[in-house]
């Protein structure tokens, strides 16, 4: 076998079956994921490392239902995302899914508080309900004094901690981070790491990063290390 | 409390739609100006019937234009004054007119208006006051527009001769302005005297009518145009005919065509600069929105954010177009410069520049496209 999967959990919140994908470019046909399975569970931060252009980006991606496999197909909350139309992978990212990514991605316009409110105003959700939610998100990021402040005035540490608020404000089953911390110094990574941990803990969420910065993986509870398109190790720390 | 991204991003990157509301601002004076010109130069066909007060006119059957006026029977108007609807009848002379001035300014070819003296009198009570109109009893007197003392080579109180009879300036009136030539002002006697060919009969050109009731013009109308065997006539309410003369001037001249034409061109040149900045706005924004979309938000609430940007845009430039255009006009027209405006040429403008307006907006919408999320995870 190539891996074990030394966990197994009754309930997976997240199943990839046999997910095949190829780019093709020109003449030159690259086959990024080739016959991956895993299953992935809750309430831990599960951490994909590997060299770079192995397909990690790609599996999350699919993963998360922002783009489709040539072959294979994802069950997220025991649903299959293969059997929705677009319209309803847009409506289960919205109610199911928070993403944190590389670049922090904030609208230049709007405050930190309103960053993490507006998301959650296409949720038709009261109003009353999103300020509560975007508060408590803030707060838990260590935020709510920063909260009237622009990306502009914030340091990258405090736009990725914004960026993970607005994911979570969404109480979402699913948090998916693509290279949280590898726009930011150590000491920063390390705190957008520990929060995402919290967030897997505390909140039962299951957290799928993507990394390849060897100082996270101490604070992973699973690590999954890819290679051509396929996993070749999982090293389940049991944590939980 | 409702966080509007659309409204936010406006304000906080105003700069990056400036050029998309000054475009827009550029659309809608450029429209209002020409619309102005046009009013108020091809106005000008229809001064006989602004610049006086009667709900009715009555002429020649068929007639294009107040200018190209034939005469009629006289007797019409005693058919006129049985109508209980009408209050009083008055007569109006339109000739043409070969003018000689002093200073060698050569034939001035002018249109000759012959009114009723009478105080009260309907023809032009817009700009002849009573003592001016007084001034018109006695024989041989016409009043001219100031501005067209130069061109016809006169001041008040020098002589002239119009078809080879003399007449003398007794004073001017500003609003007499005709397009191509000039209008003189005289008395219904003076008129006929000058006539080098009087019809038969004699007859006025027009019969203009006072109404007991103005509201009731159009069926009065209807009333009189049902009447027959009273010989040849037509009847328009006052708005109808200057309508009428307007129009046809502005599409007899080809002028109608050209502010068409202009009006496309500034449409077509407004909607791809307001759209390019929307779209611009949208490219430097695209990492955030495919961002929204991943976490859920759809497509089609993030083009309604364009959209909403596309209208506040909009609506800032037509205001700040507006004001200007306002202030433009009244500076035209205290310049002696022909404009005009009316309440619903200046909405049709406003329309058409929040249509393009739309336009721009629905063509930066497709630039949401680009704002897919899978991009953002390498
Ligand atoms: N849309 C695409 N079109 C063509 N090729 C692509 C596309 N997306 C990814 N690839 C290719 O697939 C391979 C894997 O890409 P992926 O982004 O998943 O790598 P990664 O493991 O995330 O690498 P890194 O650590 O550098 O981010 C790369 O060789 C990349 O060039
Ligand atoms: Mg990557």
């Amino acid at each position: 076998m190539p891996y074990s999967n030394t966990v197994i959990d009754p309930n997976p919140m997240l199943v990839a079956e046999n997910l095949t994908k190829s780019f093709t470019s020109g003449q030159l046909s690259t086959r990024v994921l080739d016959d991956l399975s895993v299953e992935i569970g809750a309430g831990a931060l599960t951490l994909i490392s590997g060299p770079s252009g192995c397909g990690k980006s790609t599996l999350l991606s699919i993963l998360s239902g922002l783009q489709a496999p040539d072959h294979g197909r994802v069950l997220a909350l025991s649903e299959s995302l293969q059997a929705m139309d677009a319209k309803r992978v847009e409506a289960f990212r919205l109610h199911h899914t928070g993403f944190v990514f590389q670049g922090f991605n904030l609208f230049p316009a709007l405050t930190a508080r309103e960053q993490v409110q507006l998301p959650l105003q296409y949720m038709r959700l009261s109003a009353q309900e999103i300020t509560r939610r975007a508060d408590e998100a803030l707060a838990e990021m260590g935020m709510a004094h920063r909260q009237h402040l622009r990306p502009a005035a914030l340091s990258g540490g405090e736009k990725q901690r914004v960026a993970i608020a607005r994911a979570l404000a969404k109480a979402p089953a699913l948090l998916f981070a693509d290279e949280p911390t590898s726009a930011l110094d150590a000491a920063n990574g390390q705190i957008v790491i520990d929060l995402l941990h919290r967030i897997a803990r505390n909140h039962g969420t299951t957290v799928l990063c993507v990394s390849h910065d060897p100082r996270l993986i101490s604070h992973a509870d699973r690590v999954l290390t890819m290679e051509d398109g396929r996993i070749l190790d999982d090293s389940d720390r049991g944590a939980r | 409390m409702m966080v509007s991204l659309a409204r936010k991003t406006l304000l906080h990157e105003w700069r990056r739609f400036l050029p998309a509301m000054l475009a827009v601002s550029f659309a809608t004076l450029l429209q209002l100006l020409q619309a102005a010109l046009v009013l108020g130069i091809f106005g000008g066909a229809a001064v006989y019937v602004s610049d006086s007060n009667a709900d009715l006119w009555v002429g020649y059957p068929g007639t294009q234009s107040v200018d190209q006026g034939r005469p009629i029977d006289g007797d019409i108007a005693s058919l006129l004054e049985m109508n209980p609807q009408i209050e009083s009848v008055e007569p109006f002379y339109l000739l043409d007119g070969d003018w000689r001035g002093g200073h060698g300014t050569g034939g001035v070819s002018v249109f000759v208006s012959g009114v009723s003296t009478r105080p009260g009198a309907m023809m032009f009570a817009r700009v002849l006051t009573p003592a001016l109109r007084a001034r018109l009893a006695y024989p041989e007197s016409v009043i001219v527009d100031p501005a067209d003392l130069n061109k016809l080579g006169v001041q008040v109180g020098d002589t002239a001769s119009v078809n080879g009879h003399l007449v003398r300036v007794v004073g001017t009136a500003r609003g007499l302005r005709a397009l191509g030539g000039a209008d003189i002002v005289t008395s219904l006697q003076t008129a006929r005297m000058l006539d080098p060919a009087p019809s038969d009969s004699g007859g006025p050109t027009y019969l203009v009518a006072r109404l007991r009731h103005p509201a009731a013009a159009s069926s009065v109308v209807a009333d009189i145009n049902g009447h027959s065997g009273f010989g040849r006539y037509q009847a328009w309410t006052a708005p109808a005919f200057a309508r009428l003369s307007v129009l046809f001037w502005l599409f007899n001249t080809g002028a109608g065509a050209g502010v068409l034409f202009l009006a496309v061109i500034v449409f077509v040149v407004g909607a791809i600069i307001t759209s390019q900045a929307l779209m611009a706005a949208v490219a430097a924004s695209v990492n955030e929105y495919a961002t929204l979309n991943a976490l859920g938000v759809g497509k089609r609430s993030l083009r309604w954010v364009v959209l909403e940007q596309a209208f506040w845009v909009g609506a800032c430039g037509v205001v700040l177009a507006s004001v200007l255009a306002a202030l433009l006009i009244w500076l035209a027209h205290s310049n002696n410069v022909p404009v005009a405006m009316q309440p619903s040429v200046a909405a049709a403008c406003l329309g058409l520049v929040m249509a393009l307006v739309a336009v721009s907006g629905l063509m930066a919408m497709r630039s949401m496209q680009r704002a897919d999320p899978a991009t953002l995870l390498r």
